[in-house]
């Protein structure tokens, strides 16, 4: 007779049915490719701007301040001048590699400790698209992301694109680490500002700040309800993100019943989630210098989707440029 | 999958370690203006405290749950450390309601004149340095206090690459312009809140050689 619970042996037998799930990888090669690109603006621009050898390389040698090296930057001889180099251009070619699909899981561990120990080094130049970014690379390291729409996919198969099947794990992952982003970035937001007892104003004020500004923003007084109204919104997609797990959960299995399920699928909760959070970003992107934040989370969002709406979107795209393509040659 | 679930949750859990758990942090004219304004909703509830007495009972609440959260991500570490997990999703808190401008001004033939404003179209030496999302993230911080030994190390950093580039300059000052963001009924009837200069810093050309 077994010792283990029927119930448990049962759970125990879902639990390795879902980790065992596979999937095409369209969601896990855009996360990749989307992530190499703001891994290359996030190194790239200040490399390009001169600003490596102030950030990255201690005072001794020139640098801004002094650093406090990580294991890593120890391990190549101190903040010194060649080390910075080292880890940007290493860092950049791994970006590179992570937009081609090149070099698989190495290529994204050697991105992400390139990244953490530039990041590490001075933390007075980081920014939460760092730690989010070294998050990502992380489960790329987890994942089978270069199967599809890579170089080497090209090269095996003459296509860039693969029906080869991955683990549908990191996906999951990827879908949690966003909530968990969400959900918590939300819980942090204690300022009376975000409150009616402030207002809502925190928008309005956290936009009159100099170090998010591109220029002026005073002008914002004159649509003062609306800040208030993107306060409002913010404040809940981030709380009430959680719902979106949900919303994903019940997508999966619609044939089954339960009016929460129904009113989910019937009024299509992920994408409401999934349009407002576009938009926020977008919007962000446009007032704010929020650096490659905006590509670092928007490279989460093809994972709201399944792989196979991920191909039926692109082939929608496919035929919405074609139509485009004859419809200006034929003018 | 589930190990890492776990991780990130228990990691990404708000706590007040860092910047925040500095008690001359809290004295800023910002962190203070926000526990006015939470005394003020208190007390407006009927409920009696002080602002003195609420920022006590913050700060003893916030130290005791920090320490526990130490202790609860101990076994963690290593993930977090050589992994990259690290979820402290601080974005966007509270609006800082005293922030600062950077200026920098070179001294010719015993003038001043600026090269830098930040954000000013005008006056824009070096913008793209220092105007980059990673030099702002450094400049937030250095307005505060906390950070004046970095500000120092910064100012003479800059000031350096301003006599190469100035060479007619025999001075170099920077310093921060400090003010109160002004509210909208203040912007609509143009009343904007004058600031002031602060942490002023002069460097001759023969200092930085």
């Amino acid at each position: 007779m077994s010792v283990v619970p029927r119930s448990l042996a049962g759970r125990w037998a879902r639990w390795v049915a879902f980790v065992g799930q596979r999937e095409t990888g369209e969601c896990l090669a855009l996360f990749r490719i989307i992530s190499g690109l703001a891994l290359l603006i996030s190194i790239g621009v200040p490399a390009i701007n001169g600003l490596v050898d102030g950030f990255w390389v201690d005072l001794a040698y020139g640098g801004m301040r002094p650093l406090k090296p990580g294991w890593l930057v120890a391990a190549l001889g101190g903040a010194t001048p060649a080390t910075a180099w080292i880890l940007v251009l290493s860092t950049l070619t791994a970006g590179v590699g992570l937009v081609l699909g090149v070099g698989g899981r190495v290529v994204a561990l050697i991105a992400g400790q390139g990244l953490m120990a530039l990041s590490g080094l001075n933390t007075h130049t980081r920014g939460s698209f760092d730690a989010l970014l070294i998050n990502s690379l992380w489960l790329l390291v987890l994942a089978e992301p270069t199967v599809t729409l890579s170089l080497p996919c090209r090269y095996k198969t003459g296509k860039w694109t693969s029906h080869q099947l991955v683990a549908a794990w990191p996906r999951y992952l990827i879908i949690a680490q966003i909530g968990v982003l969400y959900f918590f970035t939300g819980l942090h937001k204690v300022s009376i500002y975000w409150t009616p007892a402030g207002g809502f104003s925190a928008l309005y004020y956290i936009l009159q700040q100099p170090s998010w500004q591109f220029t002026s923003m005073h002008w914002l007084a004159r649509v003062y309800p609306l800040t208030q109204l993107a306060t409002v919104l913010a404040w809940l997609f981030e709380l009430t993100w959680p719902l979106m797990w949900l919303a994903l959960y019940y997508r999966r299995h619609p044939e089954r019943s339960g009016r929460l399920r129904g009113f989910f699928n019937r009024f299509r909760v992920r994408s409401i989630y999934a349009v407002v959070g576009l938009s926020m970003h977008v919007g962000i992107a446009m007032v704010m210098d929020v650096g490659p934040f905006t590509l670092v989370t928007l490279a989460f969002y093809p994972s709201l989707l399944r792989p196979s709406e991920v191909r039926l979107a692109a082939r929608g795209v496919g035929a919405w440029l074609t139509r485009r393509r004859s419809g200006s040659s034929t003018n | 999958m589930l190990t890492h679930i776990v991780a990130i949750v228990i990691l990404a859990i708000p706590d007040t370690a860092g910047p925040a758990a500095k008690r001359s942090a809290w004295k800023n004219p910002t962190v203070q203006n926000e526990l006015a304004s939470y005394t003020r909703t208190f007390n407006e509830m009927g409920i009696a405290i002080t602002q003195e007495e609420l920022e006590q009972r913050v700060w003893s609440a916030a130290a005791t749950w920090t320490a526990w959260m130490v202790v609860l991500r101990t076994p963690l570490r290593p993930y977090t450390d050589y992994a990259g997990v690290r979820q402290r999703w601080r974005m966007f808190v509270a609006p800082h309601r005293h922030p600062a401008k950077l200026h920098i001004d070179i001294k010719i033939d015993g003038q001043w004149r600026p090269v830098y404003v930040a954000r000013s179209p005008d006056y824009n030496w070096r913008g793209h340095q220092l105007d980059h999302t990673r030099t702002r993230s450094m400049l937030f911080r250095y307005a505060w206090k906390a950070y004046r030994g970095s500000y120092r190390h910064f100012a003479k950093w800059i000031a350096a690459k301003a006599t190469h580039d100035f060479p007619e300059a025999s001075e170099v000052r920077v310093r921060w312009y400090g003010f109160r963001t002004p509210s909208p009924e203040e912007v609509n009837e143009d009343r904007i809140p004058k600031g002031k200069f602060r942490s002023t810093l002069v460097f001759t050309r023969e200092a930085l050689r």
